[in-house]
């Protein structure tokens, strides 16, 4: 504290920060918890988040356990076997983070609706794809690659020196996963599962397009809000959206200390691991074979129903989506999508930067409570964070804000836990002697974060630039209640030319969103002279 | 009255209920080469922090050139740090390390350059300016860390066990060229070692730390030949370490029996010791002579066996019995001296013998 005092400067960075995150991260969240009031009494009463809510708990139930164990098959095998394609697979793996989840759905209906390419188109069907197993399905494969990345960075993690060590006792293969690998990993797996499982309770997109009249809790909140305008309903609903991700972050933290997220990094390369059985081996190979096809099917029919007049019925080559999605209000939304993403990745990740160093490197009382006020966000349902924004700050005194501003605040303070944890993470790389040489030659702690840190934390500010560009720009749920038609951007756009089938410019605009996150990883590739290679990246 | 530098007075450094550093006080004359030694968690490190600013004291005062700097913040205390691990900063070149206070300190650039350049020839480094850190040795790299400090003139340098991550020769080297720098810039150097051979070279003053208390401060010969405490006796090079009684004072010396046996010893200055009193009784062991069993022994002749040696090659070192009790006795110049082995004699002269006031029992 006293340290504080005597640096003028220092102090006043914290004021600012405290002041922020109490304004843009626990303010909007009171807002909502507070906005029912004695509509509590009725919205219980009502009964109708009972059906929602087990519904919600069965589809995170289902699609988080087919997710996990796909996720781990196909981290298991990069991770530990010496199959052939790991680069090609490396990059199956971060197309599905780039893009939307929900555009999984649009693809499911092009592939499996009325008129699907498979459903349809080879067996002559005419299947009802709503409702829970296309849900089920479509989160599986949405949210597998997800598992994947959190599991590939908890096994990447385990000590190779062990298992080398427990295979040179006599232990065999699978003694060394059960007995070494598995012990030592199971908080993270755990950790990964229970990610995982939010991402799923979360998930607005995927539901809202094919749940149909099967409702979980993000669907029924929007619903009420859009189709009642019941904002005290809607907000109770997010409430109890909120307290079952609490309930599973709070555990995640108590396995992992919160320190699991997914981020845009290069993987550090290790030492080998003992080899796995040859049988093993091609296991993997063919299951992430196979996921991959699943996975080119999807995004591969996105990109043909964007270039054909009409798939799967009018296979005519255009490029009239593409017009129609650069012109006129369209364009604007793209324009939009690629201005608030850049917007909010560079404040976001530099305000976690500034924040991550007052955390990690301060010595005065109330830290651990900014600490968990700035990870916060990530237990928060995007829905909910966005109902926040748009009721506390949908005042008529700030009538003078910009939409497109409060927009950018939002996905600045969604997504600040991504860049605060790559920058702690990187702060305790970085010896505090460093800090302590910049001052003893006369700079102030300030000073010496700009000129000694800020530099050394390249790394750390890229990974934060680069993940929170990417979630902006591919959320839709943070957006859902906060957009005007003069600030819409393009996963808006998405959902709502999916709801009017009208599936070319969907794809279209989906094909551009993914474009502009691919861009931004390559672009921060070409920046980081290749240290974040494309192929090597994990999002 | 010498020019007092630093001070400090009843200092006291809490971590976690436990004291860290335990109300230490000493003075440091201006220009000397002073030493905090001690072993690992004694506080020595915590002491230096505090001076530097790192770390506030929880009580007592730091004194700088007559002005209490408790409140000043780090970076205007002037006291510039070189680090155990050297903290060079990775994304500068040698030059813009050493310019970095300069740049820092709003000097002109000219004046900058001239006076990097300066202190790149000072410390031996005149054409690595513009190498990166992680393409310099060890040695340079402590160089560096050196000349970045010392380019800022600052009041008073600190270092941080500077030597401790260098290969053994270099390290010797090095600590003559500190020493050398220090009396060619008349600059009072405080620094933090475990290392008693390293303190003993360098320092005209040694504080001697043992968990967060200062033991004992003086000159290096004082804190080597009348240590304090039989812990000093032992953590500044090895000793023999034998337990007595004082028989009686007699004509300022004091009668002590070990075992079987009594002698006659000095009583060192600032010492009391009374009839009755549990003594140790401290002999370096190059202090002691060997004999064959039987021959003339220079002093009090006590008779033992050889139960090992080891040959160090400046000095063969014994291990012997004498009524139960192992000694050590390192003989100088093996070459040109007897090999013993079973029955000798080992010769303890009175004068050499330095008593300590057994506190512990």
């Amino acid at each position: 504290m006293r340290s504080l005092q005597r640096e003028p400067g220092v102090l006043l960075a914290l004021l600012a920060v405290i002041a922020l995150v109490a304004v843009f991260i626990v303010y909007p969240q009171l807002r909502v918890i507070a906005t029912p009031g004695a509509g509590y009494v009725d919205f219980i009463t009502g009964g109708t988040w009972v059906r929602s809510t087990w519904q919600s708990i069965q589809v995170m139930v289902l699609s988080t356990t087919t997710a996990v164990l796909l996720g781990f098959v196909f981290a298991y095998g990069m991770v530990y076997t010496n199959m052939p394609w790991k680069r090609f697979f490396r990059v199956i793996g971060i197309l599905p983070l780039l893009s939307p989840p929900f555009v999984v759905a649009a693809a499911y209906v092009i592939l499996f609706g009325p008129r699907g390419l498979i459903s349809y188109g080879i067996f002559g069907q005419t299947l009802n794809i709503f409702g829970l197993g296309g849900i089920w399905g479509v989160q599986t494969i949405a949210f597998f690659p997800f598992a994947y990345q959190l599991i590939a960075d908890v096994l990447t993690r385990s000590d190779a020196r062990l298992e080398q060590a427990a295979r040179n006792l006599g232990a065999g293969p699978w003694q060394v996963f059960r007995s070494v690998t598995l012990p030592l990993s199971r908080p993270g797996l755990g950790a990964a599962i229970l990610t995982t499982a939010i991402y799923v309770l979360e998930d607005f997109g995927n539901p809202a397009l094919i749940g149909g009249t099967y409702t979980v809790l993000p669907t029924q909140a929007y619903g009420l809000i859009s189709g009642f305008g019941d904002l005290p309903g809607a907000t109770a609903v997010s409430t109890l959206l909120l307290g079952l991700a609490l309930v599973l972050y709070v555990a995640k933290i108590r396995l992992d200390g919160g320190r699991s997220f997914v981020t845009v990094s290069g993987r550090a390369s290790s030492m080998p691991r003992p080899p796995v059985p040859v049988a093993l081996t091609w296991t993997c190979f063919i299951a992430c074979l196979m996921l991959s096809v699943v996975i080119i099917t999807v995004y591969g029919s996105l990109l043909v129903s964007a270039l054909t007049l009409n798939f799967p019925t009018v296979l005519t080559p255009t490029m009239q989506h593409f017009e129609y999605i650069t012109t006129g209000t369209n364009g604007t939304a793209l324009q939009n999508t690629l201005v608030f993403g850049l917007a909010a990745a560079t404040f976001s990740a530099g305000f976690a930067l500034l924040a991550g160093w007052l955390v990690e490197r301060g010595a005065w009382r109330g830290r651990r409570v900014l600490d968990f006020l700035l990870i916060m966000p990530a237990a928060i349902p995007g829905l909910f964070f966005g109902i926040g924004y748009a009721t506390a700050f949908n005042e008529p005194w700030l009538d003078w804000l910009d939409r497109g501003v409060l927009i950018i605040i939002s996905m600045i303070f969604w997504n600040i836990p991504v860049g605060y944890q790559a920058a702690v993470a990187g702060l305790r790389q970085i010896d505090r002697t460093m800090d302590e040489a910049a001052t003893s030659l006369g700079a102030s702690s300030l000073r010496g974060f700009r000129d000694v840190i800020v530099p050394m934390l390249g790394g750390s500010l890229r990974v934060g630039f680069v993940t929170t560009f990417v979630r902006a720009v591919t959320t839709l749920s943070v957006v859902i209640f906060l957009f005007t038609p003069s600030s819409t951007v393009a996963t808006i756009r998405i959902f709502q030319l999916v709801n009017d089938l009208n599936f070319g410019r969907a794809t279209a605009f989906t094909v551009a969103d993914i474009g502009l996150a691919i861009m931004a990883l390559s672009i921060m590739a070409v920046l980081a002279r290749g240290r974040i290679a494309l192929g090597a990246a994990r999002a | 009255m010498p020019d007092i530098h630093l001070r400090l007075d009843g200092v006291t450094k809490t971590f976690g209920g436990v004291n860290a550093v335990d109300d230490i006080s000493f003075e440091i004359p201006r220009g000397a080469f002073a030493t905090l030694l001690g072993p690992s968690g004694c506080g020595k490190t915590t002491t230096l922090r505090m001076i530097a600013g790192f770390y506030d004291p929880d009580k007592g005062d730091i004194v700088l050139s007559g002005k209490r700097i408790n409140e000043l913040p780090a970076h205007r205390r002037g006291t510039a740090m070189v680090f155990q691990d050297y903290a060079l900063f990775p994304h500068m070149t040698v030059r813009d390390n050493v310019g970095y206070g300069l740049r820092v300190a709003s000097v002109a650039k000219e004046e900058r350059e001239r006076r990097v350049n300066e202190t790149l020839e000072f410390v031996g480094l005149g054409k690595l300016g513009d190498r990166w850190p992680n393409q310099l040795s060890g040695g340079q790299q402590q160089r560096v860390a050196v000349g970045r400090a010392l380019v800022l003139r600052p009041e008073i340098l600190l270092l941080d066990e500077p030597l401790s991550n260098l290969d053994a020769k270099l390290r010797v080297q090095l600590r003559y060229e500190l020493r050398a720098l220090q009396q060619q810039l008349k600059m009072t150097f405080v620094y933090v070692t475990h290392d008693q051979d390293e303190a003993l070279s360098l320092s005209d003053w040694i504080a001697v730390m043992n968990a967060g208390k200062v033991e004992q401060h003086g000159t290096p010969w004082e804190i080597y030949y009348h240590p304090r405490t039989a812990f000093l006796a032992d953590f500044v090079g090895a000793v023999n370490l034998v337990p007595g009684t004082v028989r009686e004072i007699r004509e300022g010396r004091a009668v002590v029996s070990f075992g079987e046996r009594s002698i006659s010893v000095p009583i060192p200055a600032g010492t009391t010791l009374s009839a009755g009193a549990a003594v140790k009784l401290c002999v370096r062991p190059e202090a002691l002579g060997l004999a064959p069993r039987g021959a003339a022994a220079d002093g009090a002749a006590l008779p033992g066996t050889v139960v090992r040696k080891a040959f160090l090659g400046d000095l063969m070192r014994y291990w012997i019995t004498v009524d139960g009790r192992e000694w050590i006795v390192d003989q100088p110049d093996p070459g040109a001296a007897n090999d013993f082995d079973g029955q000798v004699t080992v010769a303890v002269k009175p004068e050499r013998i330095h008593v300590i006031a057994d506190t512990s029992s």
